[in-house]
């Protein structure tokens, strides 16, 4: 399966380096944990590899393929999907909806389809059939006709896990997917990625919380001021408690 | 003939400048386009007009106390209008929807209660203008220049050298930092919109002074001012005060080779190339909010 | 009665303006100051069309609809990417370059002097003559200018760009190209305000730049917000308060400049108010508040 590669990436934001000659080259399976302090860049990592962000120096691969220059919603198509750390979905909307924008490859999107509406009634039952079944798989499949401002914050966690796997994308990434949420929340997220990593999904996930790493991640990567400290198996790196302390605390 | 052209487009530019750098420093402060700066613009003269020549009350009295009110009626309209909607949450664009409503309302009002006819602030003939290296140039226009010079300069330095100055930029700069260490942001607004709006009636009589009035002036004056605060780049008193210069002296320059029709697409031709091409304009600082 | 239908038509013709702008404002969040100059490219390019080559009135609505489609890529391909406000801004330097266009190319479009004798529509055998046909006609077209604007936002297209107004950082995640959005409907925006353009040029049938100036613009966005963005029936209530409120004035007796005057006055203050109160609008849903 096609993966992450970074050669030599530099970024400074105002002054401040959030990346500094970052290369690693990512599993090209299972679920790889980024940790570290606050401020390390991981979050600047993710904006970089998803197109949000313009490198000042060096280039990132999807593959074979060159992403550096690409905008998000091409990465986007070439099979990634994304969550953010501020939780981006569209609040004033049901949730199925959010859910529905999220299905690739729609003509009803298009000028002249959405206005001759020729098989887009098709093409709307077909994607709501899917829709449902990614909110049944979440667990949100009663509130799918709620308002999704009214979800509470853990909950609309798990949308914008649904709405990643709307899109269809093999390559996962999330930002901070436990942070926030109550412990019985953060087991149920835990184990739909656990169920995704089964189906053959990559995933991709910053967080803070080392019990998480601990309990679903095959690789860690240790991030501080857009440098790499330390990645191998979270067996080893988590037990080094010279880095636990002094960057994972 | 150039040097005309020149000095004409130098004048020109330097009543742009009082606008411009007036308008810059409420949009650094405010972070919104407070296009009601027209109306504080358009409001100055048609007061001294009213005290000048409907009262018959000396010049000398009624021109501070127009610019007072102008600048009265900008602090009001930041306290007014813009305060609550700022508290509510509103969206830099809601602020320029609001301001323009409000520019579009005083300046009716205007046109209800005086006409839309030009007005003078002259009184007495017109004066021919003293020779200056071949070119003509009258006491107001000479007015106009050393104002806007003097009054740019002081207003650098007072927001580089003054507490008050210090505080209104920091305000600029980020408003939440700013009433986070303890600055009173709300006063620092009222304080620039005071300030911008009292040089913006200054401007406003110097013209009417030199050429003439109407009701529509001020949304003239406020494009130009718009422009130039671009092009110079937000933020800086000096990159307005070129900006404003630069269009003063296009303008001119193209009645030369192309006629005067033209100035004003030629003018916002200019503003779309630095909006796409140069976004931080002249000398302003490479902005966070311009581009996507 | 002949001049309350007249007043009826331009309520249609403004509705499908105030309907066109608020498919780009109202549903995809984006505000322009330009409707006022692609109403002047519909207007004149039929006119135009009409009087100088003896075009239809289909013929040359659709010229001019396509010209609008035209000249809106090249305001919106290079602007698109600036934020808000200064797109704002660079919609207000296309209207003024647009209106100077139409003010000034005397040997093009008669400068100030305008083009007269533009012909009324004939459809087939049928001309539109009477106050009355000229009614039911401009009613239609509403009619037709307001199912596409609504058909297009209850579609998936639609979706998409009311997501565009939410979050559009969002949305580009997903995989949707944002920029394609925005510029296909600031042209539907564009051809639509044309339509209302050529309508408006083969009713009067006399056109002269003062019709399409910033002003007007600003009319049409009042009309827009005062209504209710991305409502039903907002743009038609912003629509027929603001072409009949003047007329009622006009009606009291007072001299047209003084109702010009103070029309303006009036919606003015209704902006401010509805900025300050009811960024909603009457019955809108949507009031361009961000998080």
């Amino acid at each position: 399966m096609d993966t992450f590669r970074c050669e030599n990436m530099r970024k400074t934001f105002d002054g401040t380096r959030a990346l500094a000659n970052f290369s690693l080259e990512f599993p090209a399976s299972g679920i790889t944990a980024i940790v570290g302090p606050n401020g390390a860049g991981k979050t600047t990592l993710f904006n970089v590899l998803t197109g949000f962000v313009r490198l000042d120096q060096g280039r990132h691969f999807l593959g074979h393929r060159e992403t550096t220059r690409l905008p998000p919603h091409e990465i986007a198509r070439l099979g990634v999907a994304r969550t953010f750390q501020d939780l981006r979905l569209i609040l004033r909307v049901p949730v199925l909806d959010n859910v529905l924008m999220a299905c690739p490859n729609q003509h009803g999107e298009r000028l002249l389809t959405a206005l001759l509406r020729f098989s887009v009634a098709g093409e709307e039952a077909r994607n709501r059939t899917v829709a449902m079944r990614l909110l049944r798989f979440v667990g949100l499949d009663c509130r799918a006709f709620e308002l999704t401002g009214e979800l509470s914050y853990g909950q609309q966690k798990l949308l914008t896990l649904a709405c990643c796997l709307a899109t269809g994308a093999p390559i996962l990434l999330f930002d901070e997917p436990v942070t926030g949420v109550h412990p019985e929340m953060a087991a149920r997220i835990l184990s739909l990625l656990q169920e995704l990593r089964a189906a053959g999904k990559l995933i991709l996930f910053i967080e803070h919380d080392i019990s998480a790493v601990r309990q679903v991640a095959d690789f860690v990567v240790v991030m501080d001021q857009g440098n790499i400290i330390a990645q191998g198996l979270p067996g080893e790196i988590l037990e080094r408690s010279e880095i636990v302390e002094a960057y994972l605390a | 003939m150039l040097l005309q052209l020149l000095l004409n487009g130098i004048i020109a530019g330097a009543a742009y400048a009082l606008v411009a750098v007036s308008f810059g420093i409420i949009y650094s402060t405010a972070r919104f386009f407070h296009f009601a700066h027209g109306a504080v613009y358009v409001a100055a003269p048609y007061c001294a007009y009213v005290f000048i020549v409907w009262a018959g009350m000396s010049p000398l009295f009624a021109l501070p106390v127009a610019m007072v009110i102008a600048a009265s009626l900008g602090a009001a309209l930041e306290f007014v209008v813009y305060r609550p909607l700022r508290r509510r949450g509103a969206s830099p664009l809601i602020l320029l929807l609001a301001s323009l409503g409000l520019l579009i309302f005083l300046q009716n009002l205007i046109s209800l209660a005086f006409g839309d006819q030009a007005r003078t602030l002259r009184q007495g003939d017109v004066v021919e203008g003293i020779r200056l290296l071949g070119a003509r140039v009258t006491p107001v226009q000479t007015v106009i220049v050393l104002c806007s010079v003097l009054s740019c300069a002081l207003v650098w330095v007072f927001l580089h050298h003054t507490q008050m100055g210090r505080i209104v930029r920091a305000v600029g700069n980020d408003s939440e930092l700013a009433r986070m260490v303890g600055m009173d942001s709300d006063r620092a607004l009222l304080v620039t919109f005071f300030v911008g709006s009292g040089l913006a009636g200054m401007a406003g009589i110097l013209v009417s002074y030199d050429t003439d009035m109407r009701p529509t002036m001020g949304l003239q004056a406020l494009l130009i001012a718009v422009v130039a605060v671009i092009i110079g780049g937000t933020g800086s008193v000096e990159g307005s005060f070129l900006g404003a210069l630069l269009i003063g002296l296009v303008q001119n320059l193209v009645v030369w080779k192309i006629s005067t029709q033209w100035q004003d697409a030629i003018t916002f031709l200019l503003l779309l190339l630095f909006l796409l091409l140069r976004p931080q304009g002249l000398l302003g600082r490479a902005s966070k909010g311009v581009a996507v | 009665m002949l001049y309350f239908l007249h007043i009826l038509t331009l309520v249609c013709i403004y509705t499908i303006l105030a309907v066109s702008l608020d498919l780009l404002a109202g549903h995809t969040g984006i505000l322009s100051v330009a409707q006022a100059a692609f109403y002047g490219v519909g207007a004149y390019t039929s006119a135009l069309l009409a009087v100088r080559v003896g075009c239809t009135f289909l013929e040359s609505a659709l010229a001019g609809v396509f010209a609008a489609s035209v000249v809106s890529f090249m305001v919106s391909l290079p602007s698109l990417r600036l934020h808000d406000d200064y797109f704002v801004i660079a919609t207000f330097a296309f209207q003024i370059i647009i209106f100077s266009f139409f003010n000034n190319s005397m040997p093009l479009t008669n400068g100030p002097l305008g083009i007269p004798g533009i012909p009324q529509p004939a459809i087939g055998g049928w001309t539109v003559r009477t106050h009355m046909q000229f009614f039911i006609f401009a009613a239609v077209i509403a009619a037709l200018a307001y199912a596409v604007v609504s058909r297009l936002a209850t579609s998936p297209f639609g979706r998409v760009l009311h997501a565009i107004r939410e979050d559009e950082v969002f949305i580009r995640s997903l995989g949707k190209d944002t920029l394609r959005f925005k510029v296909v409907a600031f042209a539907v925006s564009a051809a639509l305000a044309a339509f209302a353009g050529s309508l408006y040029a083969h009713y009067i049938t006399y056109i002269d730049p003062t019709s399409f100036t910033v002003t007007e613009s600003i009319l049409v966005i009042s009309m827009v917000i005062i209504g209710g963005p991305a409502s039903r029936w907002g743009p038609v209530i912003g629509a027929t308060i603001l072409v009949i409120t003047p007329e009622v004035l006009r009606f009291v007796g007072l001299p047209n400049s003084v109702a010009a005057s103070l029309r303006q006055v009036i919606y003015g203050a209704l902006l401010v108010i509805m900025m300050t109160f009811r960024p909603r609008g009457l019955v809108g849903r949507y009031g361009f508040m961000r998080r």
